[in-house]
């Protein structure tokens, strides 16, 4: 069962649309396998949608304007109402596109609806850990898609910064326990965490600065936090 | 019921004064989006245009702190109202509620092509339209077919569009059709009759 989700700022985030791509994506991920968060961003999406269009929200930023400036704008609107009818085009129903899925030592996974029209680089290994980095051009804020395979683990290690794992499929785990496919596990500077899996996991993650190692001779494996950031 | 006009901007001195309230008339932009959907109604569209415009023009403007580009963001929405009106589904959630989400997308999608220079347009995937995303667990294995069948509809004389469209993709009933359409019942079944039988001689025995 999935024991971890986001926080309700970031549902807020991503249902007004001011979370980066890499974070709204994340989030779409989940509620699409967590029927309690999909719910609650259902709830919040109305609410926010009513508010907007009341029109006490309108008159609100409208108490100041004069009356000829409404007028000016609703002839503008004739000219723009005539130019949108003016067309007979009428939008197809979705677009049936096909899955699309990615390898890692053998292994076949169909990656999230949200992630099909990302740009995906090159996949690239070290030992057990593989990465694909998603191109999403949020300059300091990277994205991946990272397999660790049957036996292997991140060393222990803190965040400059923030970082989203987002686990896709299969287990892993670590000293707050084990976690599902769904888990959304966001850290923070101040966490310390050393995954580890049993039998493989694929992951979503997201981090905005090179994930650093905390324990003596893991110090020298700081170019695997680079390559995983 | 409250009047077309006490929602409109230009009758925003009548609203203030007597009839001023927060509530949305949700039956009556359902409504206007079924008429956009069917008829393809202008002035249903003006209608939905006029409640919407000004609102989504602040809003964006807010977030993007541009006005001609809040303009692109109200005309590009609007312009997706009238290309999908016949997607949307009263039953998954109010016309507000849509209409707020391709709002929502669009602008990301502007922002994003500013900030990262990335026209990917991911939003539709991010946030699916509601209708989209059941309309491909019900007829997925069905759209080849249903595209197909919408080609051979286009061909019916436009009356009988009306009727077909209405019954069989907006499911309305016959009786809500009359009304809507304000036709006798009558006529509305001899035209659902008509349509069928020119349907059924073009898609051949075997679709029975």
């Amino acid at each position: 069962m999935i024991k971890h989700h986001p926080k309700f700022e970031l549902l807020q985030g991503f249902v007004d649309g001011d979370l980066p791509a890499s974070l709204a994506a994340g989030i779409a991920i989940h509620t699409d396998m967590c029927a309690s968060c999909q719910q609650k961003v259902g709830q919040l999406t109305e609410q926010v949608a009513e508010a907007s269009f009341e029109q006490s929200f309108y008159h609100k930023i409208m108490v100041n304007n004069e009356e000829n400036l409404t007028e000016i704008a609703e002839m503008d609107f004739d000219d723009v109402i005539n130019q949108i009818t003016a067309s007979d085009d009428v939008a197809p129903t979705k677009d049936f596109c096909d899955e699309r899925s990615i390898n890692f030592k053998g292994m076949q996974y169909t990656l999230p609806s949200a992630l099909r029209n990302i740009e995906l680089g090159n996949t690239v290994q070290i030992g057990k850990l593989s990465r694909a980095r998603l191109n999403l051009g949020e300059s300091e804020i990277h994205t991946n898609l990272l397999h660790i395979g049957p036996g292997g683990s991140i060393p222990e290690h803190t965040h400059k910064g923030f970082e989203l794992t987002l686990l896709l499929a299969g287990t892993f785990a670590d000293a707050q326990g084990q976690y599902v496919a769904g888990d959304f596990i966001m850290l923070d500077k101040r966490d310390q965490h050393q995954p580890a899996t049993e039998h493989g996991c694929l992951c979503y993650t997201v981090a905005n600065d090179a994930l650093h190692f905390t324990q003596g001779i893991n110090k020298l494996l700081n170019p695997i936090g680079a390559f995983i950031y | 019921m409250l009047s077309v006009h006490s929602v409109l901007p230009s009758d925003k001195a009548n609203a203030t004064s007597n009839n001023m309230t927060n509530e949305i008339n949700h039956p009556e932009l359902c409504q206007w989006l079924k008429s956009i959907a069917i008829d393809r109604d202008k002035q249903a569209f003006t209608q939905v245009f006029r409640f919407f415009a000004p609102k989504i023009q602040r809003i964006a403007q807010s977030k993007i702190n541009s006005e001609a580009l809040a303009a692109e963001v109200v005309q590009d929405t609007m312009s997706n109202v009238w290309r999908k009106a016949h997607l949307f589904d009263d039953s998954k959630g109010a016309v507000t509620t849509w209409v707020y989400t391709i709002m929502r997308n669009v602008t990301f999608d502007l922002l994003r092509k500013m900030k990262a220079n990335r026209e990917d347009n991911l939003s539709d995937d991010i946030w699916p339209l509601a209708e989209l995303a059941n309309t491909e667990e019900e007829v997925f294995t069905d759209h080849i077919q249903s595209r197909n069948l919408q080609g051979i509809i286009a061909t019916l004389p436009e009356n009988q569009q009306q009727v077909v469209k209405g019954f069989y993709f907006m499911e309305m009933s016959q009786e809500q059709l009359a009304v809507h359409l304000n036709l006798p019942l009558g006529t509305i079944k001899s035209r659902l009759r008509l349509a069928l039988g020119k349907l059924k001689l073009k898609l051949g025995d075997h679709h029975d």
